[in-house]
């Protein structure tokens, strides 16, 4: 550590360091366009200048490593004066677009110039005319005029990707961010372009003109597409009028983690969305006469059945076809009950090979927890119906979102074997007309609870977004189920929320002892 | 002066071609540089002549070379900047041209000194025909044994490239250079690292000016003091002065540095063309802020010029007479670097081309108040605050034109 001075404040900050990170950690902002940390410093936006005593012109803060006794003004006359020059700059040749600009409420050019900036335009000239539709990509669109040129999409494409589908073009005024001879930005890590570009000049097609950010309620989620669990955002409101589907969720952004996925999520985490409003169940549906039932009817009428057959020592007769959707807390839950308290054995995982890797971070399973099952101690058997045939009694299977289990015709024929199905699902598909009873289900978003990555990290999840209808997470379900099971009542009434059934999985699995969140 | 350094071979007719050369006692500093001394013995040597940069900026060649670390795992890379590209400058060019193996000579002594086996020679793209002479050059030197393996038995090999630019003023400030060399878009780099740690294809490298590398061979065979009495004591050797504009005899003049501007125009450039009187001079390439026609009884040295606000640059003198229009000069100079400004940084990209629009305005006839104080604002925000050099380069004639001219323009605003 050494020691240096920001604004005439003593700070102890890192060695190696540089002005920007130092001020950063000491909570003092200094203003930046170009730089983003994925990145080494580019210098040249020029927004970071600080005057650094002993130094004859301003210093870029971004690249200027921190010096034992340094002195920083980053608000000095000079200072401020430069930023006030940079930004004049970068405004005058800047399309006035703010209104009509997806970005505005979020850019940082317009955040400088509330801070900085607010004086009159004195450019009097014309602007320069440029592209202001340009498609890049699946759903990137450019805007040439309202670039500033700092370059941070060439360098994602460049360093991150190693794609290099985008370059700066001509000189001096006239240079231009385009793509190679048309050939357009093509990779699965696409969608962080807009996400990084810090004006309005990438803007992404599924978001654009669909809402204004300033609307979004931003919650921090995982995203459970694949099994590397990369951090997100879930940023939702409750919709316009004009889409006749209700539509909460309009982005995904990716959250920093150094441990997961760095600054980036992809592609198919960023837009496969779409399922958390779209064809979700939010009723229960019951299908063999019964007449309509309450949750809490459901789960009596589900532990008379088990009941019934571990009184009659048929708890053999029982099978689960679970998923990798459901959270440690869920597996382990459901693992206490039907496995340590009732001993069935037949438990069976719907298929959930997905597809391929990409070597960076989108992983084979399609499907976020499956390291989790395995730890807790799952064998992960996918579904043997054979096995069950005539043997099964009561089937409890889980449907994942949108599933669309490619084994349907066994899982059918499964299902007119066996007496009693149950069917949890939080969307409405096939199955639900031909088990007894549905029961809708929560969403990740929607509950809380934590996940293991393919890499063994265990990461907690928060409810962000209101759980339709009656819909109900998993880990209630079983808790209200081993408390009415009446084996273990005193175990499961201490479960009132996931975060205590972790602090128990901590003290039984070794696994999960040394996990932080 | 009695004896010249650099151009005393211009005049000869075939000098270029190696036999020519070999007949006047050529290659006899690579000769002595490898046989008789070490490249400690070297880097002394050209440390003591206080040999500065020839390209701009004057920085100390053997300063230079000692910032390169001596033990490295990389290649060493020497590369040449003739992108000679500076308006007004054209002295590279007849070295190159007149004699290419005075240039080689420098080139082969200097990696030997820096332990250097491969050479770029960076031409600027216009430079065809003299591109093409130095490749002849660098051929023949092979054929003679001195380029190559093993060159005259001394167990140093070195090997010339010639590498073409492609019409860039940016790729004449040497980080750009680089890039360009690595077949990037030419774009300055952030500065630290140096060129000297981490230079071309990441290694160390040397970056030399045309005409600096053309003085060494005479360092070596006459020695350090002789070329300090050449010049200042700090200043070594001479300058080639370009002098174009309104004179009678504009061309190139090889002069001791710390000679006279008067001198310079009014002496050796034989005066004003057709008996016009004086206006102003630029006295180091385009960059190089104005001097009015009172302020020219000065030395023409690095330090002389910097305490007159101005600088010696290239030493390019372009002369303007009383019939040229200084708003045309200040478009020129706008127009220039707004033109070549390679657009990374902000400051240089908006300013000058901002600076550019306002201008035209006026030779529009279309200028309104303010439109002088706005452009010495603009200039100002973009002093200092680039990136890379070019921001200054054309900032500072742009204020000092309006410093000094500020009654003629302020006629062209308000007419």
């Amino acid at each position: 550590m050494i020691n240096i001075f920001i604004d005439d404040k003593p700070f102890k900050v890192k060695e190696g360091t540089t002005v920007l990170k130092a001020a950063e950690e000491a909570g003092i902002a200094i203003p930046h366009l170009c730089f983003h940390s994925a990145f080494p410093p580019e210098g040249s936006c020029r927004m970071c200048l600080v005057e650094i005593e002993g130094l004859p012109k301003l210093e870029l803060a971004c690249s200027t490593q921190v010096r034992e006794g340094m002195k920083v003004s980053t608000r000095s006359e000079k200072v401020i004066e430069a930023r006030k020059g940079v930004l004049e700059f970068l405004l005058a040749e800047h399309p006035p677009d703010c209104p009509i600009c997806d970005k505005a409420g979020e850019c940082k050019l317009q955040d400088y110039y509330e801070e900085y900036g607010l004086f009159d335009n004195r450019f009097r000239e014309s602007k320069e005319k440029k592209q202001k539709n340009v498609k890049i990509g699946k759903s990137l669109i450019l805007d040439q005029e309202r670039c500033i040129l700092c370059t941070r999409c060439v360098r994602f494409l460049r360093d991150i990707t190693k794609t290099r589908e985008l370059g700066v073009f001509n000189r001096g005024l006239h240079s231009e961010i385009n793509t190679y001879n048309g050939e357009p930005v093509n990779n699965n890590y696409s969608g962080n372009l807009a996400e990084i570009c810090p004006v309005g000049a990438i803007t992404d097609s599924d978001f654009r003109f669909k809402t204004r950010n300033w609307f979004l309620k931003e919650g921090e989620s995982i995203c459970p597409l694949c099994s590397r669990g990369c951090n997100i955002y879930i940023e939702s409101h409750k919709g316009f009028a004009r889409f006749p589907v209700p539509k909460r969720v309009y982005r995904i952004k990716s959250r920093e983690n150094h441990e997961v996925n760095g600054f980036w999520i992809c592609d198919l985490g960023r837009y496969g969305y779409s399922y958390l409003d779209e064809g979700r169940l939010d009723k229960i549906c019951v299908n063999n006469g019964k007449g309509n039932l309450t949750w809490q009817e459901c789960v009596v009428s589900l532990t008379d059945e088990i009941k019934k057959l571990h009184s009659a020592k048929k708890a053999s007769r029982i099978a689960l076809i679970l998923n990798l959707w459901l959270s440690n807390e869920e597996l382990f839950l459901i693992k206490k009950i039907f496995v340590d308290d009732l001993g069935v054995k037949n438990i069976y995982f719907v298929d959930s090979s997905g597809g391929e890797t990409d070597d960076f971070l989108l992983t084979s399973e399609r499907c976020p927890n499956k390291r989790g099952a395995q730890e807790i101690g799952y064998d992960l058997k996918p579904l043997d119906s054979e096995n069950l045939m005539n043997k099964t009694d009561l089937l409890l299977i889980f449907g994942m979102p949108a599933y669309d289990p490619n084994n349907l015709a066994e899982i059918k024929a499964l299902f007119e074997n066996v007496k009693t199905k149950i069917y949890f699902s939080s969307h409405s598909d096939e199955l639900c007309s031909l088990a007894d009873i549905v029961l809708p289900t929560a969403l990740i978003p929607e509950k809380e609870g934590s996940l293991t990555n393919v890499d063994g990290i265990v990461q907690k999840f928060l409810q962000v977004l209101e759980a339709p209808g009656e819909c109900r997470p998993e880990w209630e379900v079983f808790v209200d189920l081993g408390r009415e099971l009446g084996i273990n009542i005193n175990y499961y009434k201490q479960f009132n929320t996931p975060e205590v059934v972790l602090k128990e999985m901590r003290k039984e699995i070794s696994f999960f002892e040394n996990k932080s969140e | 002066m009695k004896e010249k350094i650099l151009s005393k071979h211009f005049v000869l007719e075939n000098f270029y071609k190696i036999d020519v050369y070999l007949q006047k006692k050529g290659y006899q500093a690579v000769k002595k540089a490898l046989n008789e001394k070490t490249p400690e013995n070297i880097l002394e040597e050209v440390k003591a002549a206080n040999l500065r940069g020839r390209g701009g900026a004057g920085f100390p060649a053997g300063v230079k070379w000692s910032f390169v670390p001596q033990q490295v795992d990389k290649p060493k890379y020497l590369c040449v900047n003739a992108d000679e590209g500076e308006p007004g400058t054209f002295k590279d060019r007849y070295i190159m041209s007149h004699d290419p193996h005075l240039l080689l000579e420098g080139i082969i002594i200097t990696s030997y000194c820096v332990g250097i086996h491969t050479a770029f020679i960076y031409i600027r793209g216009e430079y065809e025909a003299v591109a093409l002479r130095l490749e002849k050059a660098i051929s023949e030197a092979y054929k003679n044994g001195f380029l190559g393996k093993n060159i005259l038995e001394s167990g140093f090999d070195l090997d010339v490239y010639v590498h073409r630019g492609a019409g860039a003023y940016i790729c004449g400030e040497e980080t750009a250079l680089l890039e360009s060399l690595e077949g990037k878009r030419g774009n300055p780099r952030l500065k630290p690292p140096f060129p000297a740690s981490i230079g071309l294809f990441q290694s160390p490298t040397v970056i030399n000016n045309v005409e600096t590398l053309s003085n060494i061979p005479s360092i070596i065979l006459k020695g350090a003091k002789w070329f300090c009495k050449k010049g200042l004591p700090e200043d070594g050797g001479t300058r080639i002065f370009g002098v174009s504009g309104m004179v009678k005899k504009p061309g190139i003049y090889e002069l001791s540095i710390g000679t006279n501007l008067k001198d310079i125009i009014f002496k050796h450039a034989k005066g004003m063309a057709e008996g016009k009187k004086l206006k102003a001079v630029i006295p180091g390439g385009l960059s190089a802020p104005i001097l009015k026609a009172d302020e020219i009884d000065i030395k023409m040295d690095f330090d002389s010029l910097v305490n007159a606000n101005s600088m010696l640059g290239s030493a390019a003198i372009v002369v303007i007479d009383e019939d040229t229009s200084i708003l045309d000069v200040l478009k020129v100079v706008t127009r220039f670097y707004s033109h070549e400004s390679c657009g990374q940084c902000t400051p240089c990209r908006i300013g000058s081309s901002w600076i550019n629009k306002i201008v035209r305005r006026i030779c529009d006839g279309k200028g309104k108040n303010g439109d002088i104080d706005n452009i010495i604002r603009l200039a100002s925000n973009i002093l200092g605050n680039t990136l890379c050099p070019l921001g200054d380069a054309a900032a500072m004639p742009i204020l000092a034109i309006i410093k000094k001219f500020r009654e003629e323009i302020e006629s062209y605003v308000s007419n």
